[in-house]
């Protein structure tokens, strides 16, 4: 509540007629909050994202943007005011009970992180209560107001025409994902004319899921089971980190710095201090100084450990300054403008090849970072790594071909910020409840700089609004622990939408020089990248992110030789970090067009030509074991793939050959007007967690009834980890996905896993499951043997919830539970289990992108997009088309139109979500996706990963559609109007 | 080019200006059926729902960093607006208050009505087509006959201010409406815009699509009675 002088507001909220304490400046969205009704989303505060939407008298407005005194007398709903179908129990817990469209949104797999799933209802409910029969364009154009960054928004499109047709009583084309099983020698291309055929034509293609005939058929794996905390997200419940309120709870507030570069000459707190209601201000001088490094990585972090909590130095816009804790959050804003600093404005650098030149600013030049490469040049790590012989190699080429590339800085836009609260427990424990992708790293990590043990730390990972890499990183956790220890008080922390883009992480934007050799056979037989990787102002991500940059792009066509020399360097920018992708797609975009424009050149068929060179079943991975990733490498085998299905699919669901080459100003047509069209593709493959790194544990304990609690320290954050962990876990042990009750993750009570990162949770924490589901079903056997008589449990085997014996006998789970617990050979069926590999088996894919460039202003629009996947077998087709759909939205951004840009002085000009600009509902391309599916031997039941490859090829693709369309390559990303203008006007 | 450039039909025009109370949201003058075509293209695509919700008309015209669009659109279609001052209220063209030219409290919005004979277009250039446009052209023509009564033409992006007319478009009265006519105005354009570097594009830039879309959202003026093409 805002600090000014208060008022009495009455107004009816969900039919119900409350009346507010509120300051005359207090926002609707901080009133309906205070009030508990937690649905209501921060995201921007400034209109930009709509995640805080309400209906005010039925229709939608921001209500961040709204005071709460305007609201008097009027009418306000939020999602909690949507009435389920049947009240109490059941409708607290069954998807069938719901709003129409809180169902359909469960049903059709709408919601992934759910922060902005009430905004996106409540606007899809104006809409049906002005139109109940809206077209497509119709319900894009309504939701345009509501950012999601995790969707891709086709499937809120398709549940809000569910939910339409439903209300209707009509009839909707069901948006479930359809299954092909190939007929022995059949070619996946074949499916497609029926699948196409068999949609209406105004309907979306939904996703499509190819089995090859010898895929062994699974009875839960492979359904598409909705999420189990859909119903939870659909409701609007207080599931995220900001949505509980403890006892005496104080807000805390970052001072960030002003300058690019500069040494804290005076920091006087003693006015902020003073203020009534300030608990604890901390500065530099507070806070003792323990190096770190911020990412959240596996012990040992890759070095250097160049931060401290709070600095004598700022090296960039948005750096930290100081802390405050004050009983309101105005009231810490305002003492944070009473924090008088004294600076000495130091040089600063901002791009990474000036740091590079002599003279340069140090931006490190503390005595006490060590790991740092060459302080005084700015260099923080320099990377190299060769495989094969170089001499032998280039001795075969016919022709070598180079290209720069360069990739901006592009922010994650996670819809709800960092956000963490921090507080003691009756034990004085310190309990940190944070949005984070690594609880267990952030617990380790944060133990030696607040100085308690870490058997003294407990992290709890409630529901996480997106984090895309941005929150595998300690942001807050350890300013908001300081503050609770200073003061004795919970504490909350919560970025702001501007320090989202300063404060927090980013994407690496690197310069990239590729070397291609090939023969006149169309052979690639040696590449090699040069990589100048900008880390900004520390070094977090950035020795391991370069290190997949040159692992991924190397191994794709894995020459014969292959070369990798990068230096990382620091600027003044702020701190790149991880980002979905992670280095993979920067170089994917130089890698794809090259090769792209070696093919043109040459006059070879594209695709033939990478055909012929990229990796194949049963080929070493050479670049993999010499390079690594933050430590040593491994050999590695591609033991699965389906890439070459991939692009088959792809070039005969897109008429590849039929479009390519035409630069029409229609796609049947012949050049003419301004517009011309283009179609592009790039192939891409990824990894599947670290190799010989990554370890994630799962434990799974029998409950009395027959269900389970499946305890997990893989960190949903709205992929639906949790969902097809239990679908893994369901399929060994014979139940569906509504017997699991899944926990994850709290340091305290769920096994260690390293987090979401590194595409690793389906294979990784997946293979723990497994592991630990059958060691179960091993004991559930066992104990059915004994109450069955039998000799042994050969022969037993777990379905539709009942042990059943070879002759028919069975038992229900239940009884077997209540024997084990209760009755015989007394003990608690439970077992725990870990994964780690020394593989990382890559996904592969193919993107086709469909363009239309304006020829005389260079803008361009993406016009459809299919990507078909190898992903091994697919756990849960929803979950999967919609960490595909997702991560497309978020790359189509990366290439189209988002980018960081800095002034001279080292500001961000575009920290907010409108001008920054993400792509909306209304102006997505039509997505399709295809599974093209294989048997991973070392996953469990055949999967790979899925979350980042989606990520990897689309830049390429739009860059050879515009080459298709207008003769013009692209080396710069993002392709924004003028960069094409300029490229078509050089021509 | 979905969201890139209109396309209007024009319906049969209104014989009376169109008035507006400036209390009135955005989305409430989108919901009226005599909104005018370009009035409403101009307030889809780029402004949410719940902008158009919370934003009344007095706040978009006297922060046309609100709306751009959707002014530019006014300006072209030569929109006057009430203010109220000392002496009472009275009537003054938009383009002067938003020129600061004159000042007061805005009470109301008028769009004159236009004839038979009134063709407009709009052309824009964005990032994306959702994005707020990095240069806009709305172009209005009176026509009588094969004659030009009145022109105007406002741009956004090309000037300090968010949105202007343009003076240029003015040397087409009198006379006919042909792409050598057209031609001219756009080049005579781009040597009236002042435009200024940022993020989204250079002055450079900024000026060549000055002159680009202004002869396209005029080509579309060709396009028959009532609108563009």
């Amino acid at each position: 509540m805002s600090g000014d002088s208060t008022t009495c507001v009455t107004l009816t909220i969900n039919g119900e007629e409350r009346t507010l304490r509120v300051g005359r400046s207090t926002t609707l969205l901080d009133a309906l909050r205070e009030a508990s009704y937690f649905s209501v989303k921060y995201g921007c505060g400034v209109g930009d994202c709509g995640v805080c939407t309400v209906l005010l008298d039925g229709q939608p407005v921001h209500s961040c943007q709204i005071r709460a005194a305007d609201a008097a007398g009027r009418e306000v709903t939020t999602v909690e005011g949507l009435e389920p179908v049947v009240k109490g129990v059941a409708g607290a817990a069954d998807v069938a009970y719901l709003h129409p469209l809180q169902r359909a949104f469960v049903e059709v797999g709408a919601i992934q992180c759910g922060y902005c799933t009430p905004a996106q209802i409540l606007v899809a409910k104006a809409l049906l209560e002005r139109n109940p029969d809206p077209t497509e364009r119709e319900i894009r154009e309504a939701l345009s107001g509501v950012l999601c960054r995790c969707t891709g928004y086709v499937k809120i499109v398709q549940a809000v025409r569910l939910a339409a047709a439903r209300m209707r009583g009509a009839e909707e084309p069901s948006f479930a994902p359809v299954e092909a099983t190939l007929a022995p020698g059949q070619s996946p291309a074949n499916v497609l004319g029926e699948f196409y055929r068999a949609r209406p034509l105004d309907a979306p293609l939904p996703p499509l899921v190819i089995s090859p005939p010898d895929l062994e058929a699974m009875h839960v794996v492979g359904q598409p089971d909705v999420k189990v905390d859909g119903v939870k997200l659909a409701v609007g419940r207080p599931v995220f980190t900001d949505d509980i309120k403890l006892e005496g709870m104080l807000y805390g507030a970052l001072l960030t710095s002003p300058h690019a570069h500069a040494r804290i000459r005076r920091i006087d707190p003693s006015r902020a201090r003073a203020l009534p209601g300030v608990r604890a201000v901390l500065t530099h001088h507070d806070v003792p100084r323990i190096k770190y490094a911020s990412g959240g990585q596996s012990y040992p972090q890759p070095p250097p450990f160049d931060q401290v909590g709070l600095d004598d130095k700022v090296r960039h816009v948005g750096d930290r300054v100081a802390v405050v804790a004050a009983d309101t959050p105005e009231l810490a804003r305002r003492a944070l403008r009473l924090i008088d600093v004294e600076y000495e404005v130091l040089p600063h650098v901002l791009d990474a090849e000036e740091a590079l030149s002599p003279g340069a600013p140090v931006i490190h030049d503390e005595v006490d970072t060590e790991g740092i490469y060459d302080a005084q040049r700015t260099i923080v790590h320099r990377i190299g790594a060769d495989a094969g012989v170089s001499a032998a190699a280039w001795a075969r080429v016919d022709h070598v071909f180079e290209g720069e590339y360069r990739t901006a800085q592009q922010q994650h836009a996670n819809i709800e910020p960092h956000v963490c609260i921090t507080t003691w427990d009756e034990d004085g424990r310190l309990v940190v409840r944070t949005s984070t992708q690594v609880p267990f790293h952030i617990r380790r990590m944060l133990s030696p700089l607040i100085g308690l043990p870490v058997k003294r730390i407990r992290v709890v990972k409630p529901r996480i609004g997106g984090g895309f890499g941005n929150k595998q990183e300690l942001i807050l956790e350890d300013l908001c622990a300081h503050l609770t220890i200073a003061t004795g008080r919970p504490v909350q922390m919560i970025y702001t939408r501007h320090q989202e883009f300063t404060s927090s992480r980013s994407r690496h934007p690197p310069v990239m020089r590729f070397k291609i050799g090939v023969t006149d056979e169309q052979e690639v037989v040696a590449t090699e990248l040069e990589l100048i990787g900008d880390t900004g102002a520390y070094g977090t991500h950035g020795l391991t992110v370069q290190m997949v940059a040159g692992q991924k792009a190397l191994t794709l066509y894995n020459a014969p030789y292959s070369k990798f020399a990068c230096d990382v360097v620091y600027t003044n920018k702020p701190t790149p970090g991880a980002f979905r992708g992670y280095g993979a797609m920067q170089c994917f975009f130089g890698l794809e067009t090259l090769m792209a424009e070696i093919a043109d050149r040459m006059g070879w068929d594209v695709v033939a030509f990478k055909r012929k060179n990229w990796i194949k079943l049963g080929e070493e991975l050479l670049i993999a074991q010499a390079l690594g990733e933050g430590r040593e490498g491994f050999e590695q085998v591609i033991a699965s793939s389906g890439l070459d299905q991939c692009v088959e699919v792809g070039l005969e669901a897109m008429r590849w050959y039929q479009k390519r080459g035409q630069r029409s100003s229609d796609p049947d047509g012949e050049a003419k007007g301004h517009i011309r069209h283009g179609i592009g593709m790039a192939v891409m493959l990824h990894g599947s967690g670290i190799a010989g790194l990554d370890m994630g544990s799962a434990t799974i304990k029998m409950n009395d009834d027959g269900s389970f609690n499946l305890l997990v320290g893989a960190t949903d954050i709205g992929t639906g980890s949790d969902t097809i962990l239990a679908q893994i876990a369901g399929e060994v042990l014979g139940v569906p996905v509504d017997d699991f009750i899944v926990t994850s993750s709290d340091t305290d009570f769920t096994p260690f896993d390293k987090g979401a990162y590194a595409s690793s949770t389906t294979y990784i924490s997946g293979g723990a499951v497994r592991k630990a589901a059958l060691d179960v079903a091993e004991q559930i056997k066992e104990h059915a043997a004994s109450m069955l008589g039998l000799p042994g449990a050969d022969g037993l085997h777990l379905r539709d919830r009942q042990v059943i014996a070879s002759d028919g006998t069975s038992l229900t789970l239940a009884q077997v539970a209540l024997s084990s617990l209760h009755q015989h050979d007394q003990h608690q069926i439970i077992a725990s289990a870990s994964h780690m590999s020394y593989t990382s088996p890559p996904p592969f894919a193919a993107q086709f992108v469909e363009v239309a460039v304006d020829i005389e202003t260079g803008q361009f629009t993406v016009e459809r997009v299919l990507m078909a996947v190898d992903a091994g077998r697919i756990i849960n087709p929803i979950t999967a088309s919609g960490q595909v759909e997702g991560g497309l939205q978020q790359v189509l951004g990366f290439a189209h139109c988002e980018e960081m840009v800095y002034d001279q002085s080292g500001r961000l000009v575009n920290p907010r979500l409108g001008p920054y600009h993400i792509y909306k509902c209304n102006e997505m391309p039509e997505l399709e996706v295809i599974f093209v599916q294989t048997d991973e031997p070392t996953g469990p039941f055949g999967a790979k990963s899925i979350a980042e490859i989606s990520m990897d090829g689309i830049a390429p693709a739009i860059a050879d559609a515009i080459h298709d369309a207008t003769g013009v390559w692209l080396r710069e990303v993002p392709f924004t109007p003028e960069r094409v203008w300029r490229a078509l006007q050089a021509l | 080019m979905n969201g890139y450039q209109s396309s209007l039909a024009g319906p049969a025009e209104a014989v009376r200006p169109w008035t507006v109370d400036a209390d009135t949201s955005l989305q409430a003058v989108l919901d009226q059926p005599e909104c005018h075509p370009l009035v409403c293209d101009s307030l889809t695509a780029v402004a949410s729902w719940q902008i158009r919700v919370e934003t009344p008309v007095r706040r978009a015209l006297t922060s046309p960093r609100v709306a751009p669009r959707w002014v530019a659109a006014l300006l072209a279609l030569g929109a006057s607006v009430t203010v109220s001052g000392g002496s009472g209220s009275r009537e003054v063209e938009l383009a002067l208050l938003l020129e600061s030219r004159a000042a007061g409290r805005v009470l109301a919005l008028h769009i004159p009505p236009g004839g038979v004979g009134r063709r407009w277009g709009q052309a824009c250039v964005a990032r994306t087509p959702a994005d707020e446009p990095i240069v806009l052209a709305c172009a209005v023509v009176e026509m009588d006959g094969q004659t030009v009564q009145q022109a105007r033409a406002a741009l956004t992006g090309v000037w300090p201010q968010p949105v202007r007319l343009a003076r240029a478009p003015s040397q087409l009265v009198g006379g006919g409406l042909d792409e050598a006519s057209i031609q001219a105005v756009a080049s005579a354009l781009m040597q009236e815009v002042e435009p200024r570097d940022d993020y989204l594009g250079s002055a450079e830039y900024r000026r060549a699509m000055a002159g680009v879309l202004a002869w396209r959202a005029l080509e579309q003026c060709l396009g028959g009675e009532g609108g563009g093409r």
